[in-house]
């Protein structure tokens, strides 16, 4: 079994495509795996501390569902017909998206009964592709969170190397899951690193699209001009098999770009000599407002190395490497994203008022604006409030132009750092910026949870991609001194994935890396 | 003292389209059971997303064309957030401070013959809530409404009288009908009207107070509400009373209107730009495309057809009340190709009540322009008198035949055969020795009688001046 679940996805689909391995056979030994490694899963009111050696990626199991799924994409093999690129790939989805008749709960009470009406378009679009959706997996509260504990479900998931560790997050449970063998890919989003962060973290592959190449539909909002859904997956050919079958144009998202997509497992064959990669001392250094004023640190030398590492072995295969690039303004990234972010999600989690579904109180009430406090008030953790009354404050109409509209210039001028550094008229022009994914490695749990503000700065180097809208993907290099995996980071040019994942290929192949599984 | 009043229009346009403005739902769902036009995206389910239908904005550009408004080039969606159960996603979908178009003017023609300019401040898009109707204790929502799409259109504080604000929307509603963009039915909610009032000293140059009145739901008590508003006005500052900002609202079936809400703070809406939508880039292109078949106006038709044909106002006005009546008068006129005056008296009298009693318009009509030419043309010509001619308008309508056809079919053209009604003349004189006594002994008014017998003897046929001289010559 355990030779099955190291075959990569592409590999799985073109097993089952030449008829050499059934669907359900591939399934069939997932949900083993998934039975022995990931223990009870998250609930309302579980035991945080139950079951400490297990990975509890996910929130809800949908093995009949999959079966269904598989014997039909079996079925098609056995007409003679082609049921995809994706065919009897397993994979797990992350519970912010809604799947129609499956509990669709962003890991949150005030959704928790919540069953979903219709499918998320990137969903649909891997059903469609022959993938075999195993259910969805866990995640912070609404996506709050970079360590996954903010989750209502608990045990919250656990990093697979270390389960003593958080897998990161928001996209813990789908990192987690991957890294276990519990699915070979898995969807996410990235709204401040939320893809990028938990890959690095767990050992595997993350990538965040451009704003506008994958649909946002089905997607439960956070920061909407900020979320961006992507494959996580355990080698970069699988996520871009991924991102081939989930970009594109949907007429559900009128952000969707209908910008062609290319052909990515093509690019990855294409020679990275001659490409221009750039080292930014902005991405070696982490600033942190501490009591007003700006606290400069150095980013761990083994993590710095990793980097330096990885840089030498693309000069040895024929890439320019580009030093002391500015990125200026990538300081700014986490306070600006502290604002944009929680007014949009304040807007947001407006809709859950427990009126139309969801959680709604038990407790009498005496008028409606009562049932609305109570509701919201036991339906939503800290995180969503924290986030809440941030937002509310900062969008006001008295503050409005002192938070908001200046977080908005800040991320105008991110985006131009991105603009000047890959302009191919300009002084570095640039094919992509390599960058540490995270300022550590994985936490313990319950180390940094608590403390929010710190919390955020586990995306300072993820998050200034969300800001400028570009693609950014994270490959495991090495395990630190603790045996913990260490990632990197590719940033580019928008709907320049073709160009990332080719780079993304190369630091895989050099580094060879050894999954978990 | 004398006092003029200072009124201000925020109306809201539901507009005709075929779906709502965000979704592929239906958009009229007038008279349906509740929430059987909704979906995942008007219901606000999480992870939705509006896209906008495009039919909205060309709407939008007809109607800002005609108020002759600047439309821009580039407009944004924002989200207008708050709370109320039957705003399912806790925001509104509209335009804030960059709005499709911005200015314009409306010109009123008075009755009482001057001419009142509306302008217009701003016309932006957006998307309607739902229903809440409370019953036995419970609240009922009804998100059939979620998503249908308005125009919100504000004019300057430019109308001086209660007649003027109802004129105003007598004539937004010709023209938004005229247009195509909107059903225009105030009774079906299709415009409505929240008015500003506020009086002030006749001639002053400055604003006082004011007050918003809501909900009032047809011209008639926009009027009546805004007259009533403007005498208690009067009578608070008679009285050395202040004018509190309130908003008010129309109790029509008590006429008399009460306090919603103090207005001393304003709610913060907290907008932000929509992240979901794109901005509205209204480009030369399209916007030329959208108004390839521009209509003329009603109120430019109305002065044309006055200098260009010589109509009375009255004529004029009521011939452009409706786009497709109007254009039906310009096709007779021309199949005719006589005295417009004439025609008008038969589109006014007879056609106008056909499309009364049958509930059509001008352009489902089956007596057609060149049919409506050709009965008047045959009544001209004697063919068939002038009750002949009407009662064939009608019958053309009921089948759809040519006027000559029914006429010759029927029998239907007039006796002016002397030789033929000097017979019927006759028989009818026998028949009746009474009245030819007492026609003969001075009562002469029965003349009318005898031609009415002869009329319904030739059923509607005969000549009357013909057969009156021949009755004349007998009773003589």
């Amino acid at each position: 079994m355990m030779e099955l679940l190291r075959m990569e996805a592409h590999e799985i689909a073109a097993a089952v495509r030449a008829g050499k391995l059934s669907a359900r056979d591939v399934l069939e030994a997932t949900l083993e795996r998934i039975a022995s490694v990931d223990g009870i899963p998250g609930t309302i009111g579980g035991d945080p501390g139950a079951e400490p050696d297990k990975i509890h990626a996910f929130i809800t199991l949908t093995a009949e569902r999959a079966r269904a799924q598989a014997d039909a994409v079996d079925a098609k093999i056995a007409a003679g017909e082609d049921p995809g690129p994706l065919a009897g790939v397993p994979f797990t989805v992350k519970d912010i998206f809604v799947v129609e008749g499956t509990p669709s709960t962003a890991g949150s009470r005030i959704l928790a009964n919540y069953i979903g009406p219709y499918t998320a378009t990137p969903v649909e679009r891997m059903e469609a592709a022959g993938g075999v959706m195993l259910g969805k997996v866990n995640l912070d509260e609404f996506t709050f969170g970079s360590s996954n504990e903010s989750s209502a479900f608990k045990p919250t998931p656990r990093n697979p190397w270390d389960t003593s560790r958080v897998p990161g997050g928001s996209s813990g449970g789908s990192a987690a899951a991957v890294a276990a063998g519990e699915g070979w890919l898995s969807l996410g989003t990235d709204t401040a690193g939320s893809i990028r962060q938990p890959a690095a973290f767990c050992g595997v592959v993350g990538l965040k699209p451009t704003y506008g190449r994958v649909s946002r539909y089905g997607l439960i909002a956070f920061g909407s001009s900020l979320d961006t859904p992507g494959p996580v997956a355990r080698s970069v050919r699988d996520a871009a098999l991924m991102l081939q079958v989930i970009a594109g144009r949907d007429p559900h998202d009128a952000t969707s770009a209908a910008v062609p997509v290319p052909d990515y497992l093509a690019a990855l064959e294409k020679d990275v000599r001659g490409l221009r990669v750039g080292l930014s001392p902005d991405y070696f250094r982490i600033v942190r407002a501490e009591g007003g004023e700006l606290v400069e640190e150095p980013l761990p030398a083994e993590i710095k190395q990793a980097v330096l590492d990885t840089a030498e072995r693309l000069a040895n295969m024929g890439v320019e490497i580009v030093e002391d690039v500015p990125m200026p303004h990538n300081r700014y990234g986490i306070p600006a994203y502290f604002v944009i972010a929680r007014v949009e999600a304040a807007s947001n989690l407006h809709r859950y008022d427990g009126v139309k579904y969801g959680y709604r109180t038990p407790d009498r009430v005496a008028d409606m604006r009562e049932m609305y406090r109570k509701s919201r008030g036991q339906g939503f953790g800290l995180q969503p409030k924290l986030r809440i009354l941030m937002g509310m404050y900062v969008s006001a109409a008295q503050y409005s132009e002192r938070y908001y509209q200046r977080a908005l210039q800040v991320r105008t001028l991110i985006r131009r750092d991105f603009e000047a550094v890959f302009d191919p008229e300009g002084k570095y022009r640039l094919d992509a910026l390599l960058t540490p994914t995270t300022p550590t490695a994985a936490f313990p749990m319950g180390a940094v949870y608590g403390d929010s503000v710190l919390m955020q700065y586990a995306d300072q180097l993820t998050v200034a991609a969300n800001h400028a809208g570009v693609p950014g993907i994270s490959v495991p290099v090495a395990l630190n001194s603790e045996g913990l995996p260490l990632g990197v980071q590719l940033l580019g040019r928008d709907f320049d994935e073709a160009t990332l994942l080719r780079l993304a290929r190369a630091v895989e192949d050099a580094a060879a890396f050894t999954a978990k599984v | 003292m004398e006092y003029e009043a200072i009124i201000g229009l925020e109306t809201h346009i539901q507009l005709n389209t075929e779906t709502k403005i965000f979704c592929n739902c239906k958009a009229d769902s007038w008279g349906e059971p509740p929430n059987t036009n909704i979906c995942p995206v008007c219901t606000g389910q999480p992870g939705v997303l509006p896209v906008l239908n495009k039919a909205v904005a060309e709407k939008a550009v007809l109607l800002a064309t005609a108020m002759h408004a600047e439309v821009q080039r580039v407009s944004y969606f924002d989200r207008k957030n708050y709370f109320y159960p039957d705003l399912p996603k806790g925001y509104q979908i509209t335009q804030f401070d960059r709005p499709i178009a911005i200015g314009g003017y409306l010109d009123l023609p008075m009755p009482e013959g001057y001419t009142r300019r509306v302008h217009i401040i701003k016309l932006h898009i957006e998307e309607d809530a739902g229903k809440t109707k409370h019953a036995n204790g419970y609240r009922l929502i009804d998100f059939n409404r979620c998503g249908v799409p308005l125009i919100e259109m504000v004019t300057g504080p430019d109308l001086r009288s209660a007649d003027e604000a109802a004129q105003y929307l007598i004539r937004l509603r010709q023209l938004v009908r005229w247009l195509g963009i909107s059903e225009g039915n105030m009774e079906k909610a299709h415009i409505r009207c929240d008015a500003n009032v506020s009086i002030r000293p006749k001639g002053a140059d400055y604003l006082n107070p004011k007050t918003e009145i809501k909900n009032v739901n047809s011209i008639d008590a926009v009027r009546e509400a805004i007259a009533t508003e403007i005498q208690r006005q009067i009578r608070e500052v008679e009285a050395g009373g202040k004018i509190e900002p309130w908003t008010l609202e129309w109790d029509e079936d008590a006429g008399v209107l009460r306090k919603m809400r103090s207005k001393e703070t304003e709610a913060d809406y907290r907008y932000f730009r929509e992240p979901d939508l794109l901005p509205l880039v209204m480009d030369e292109e399209w916007k030329a495309r959208i108004l390839a078949d521009f209509p003329e106006l009603p109120l430019e038709r109305r002065a044309r057809f006055m200098a260009q044909y010589g109509l009375p106002e009255y004529d004029a006005d009521i011939l452009t009340t409706e786009r497709a009546l109007s254009d039906y008068y310009e096709a007779a006129l021309q199949a005719y190709n006589g005295d417009p005056k004439r025609v008008s008296n038969w589109v006014i009298n007879e056609v106008l009540r056909l499309l009364n009693e049958r509930g059509l318009s001008a352009d489902q009509l089956k007596v057609t322009p060149q049919y409506l030419a050709m009965i008047i043309r045959l009544v001209d010509k004697g063919t068939v008198n002038t009750s002949t001619g009407k009662a064939l308008v009608v019958k053309v309508e009921d089948t759809g035949k040519p006027p000559k056809k029914i006429v010759e079919e029927e029998g239907l053209a007039q006796v002016s055969d002397t030789g033929a009604l000097r017979q019927i003349c006759e028989k009818i004189v026998a028949a009746n020795p009474k009245e030819v006594e007492k026609y003969r002994s001075g009562k002469t008014s029965l003349i009318g009688w005898f031609v009415g017998q002869v009329m319904r003897e030739t059923r509607g046929k005969a000549n009357p001046k013909e057969v009156q001289k021949i009755l004349r010559e007998l009773l003589g």
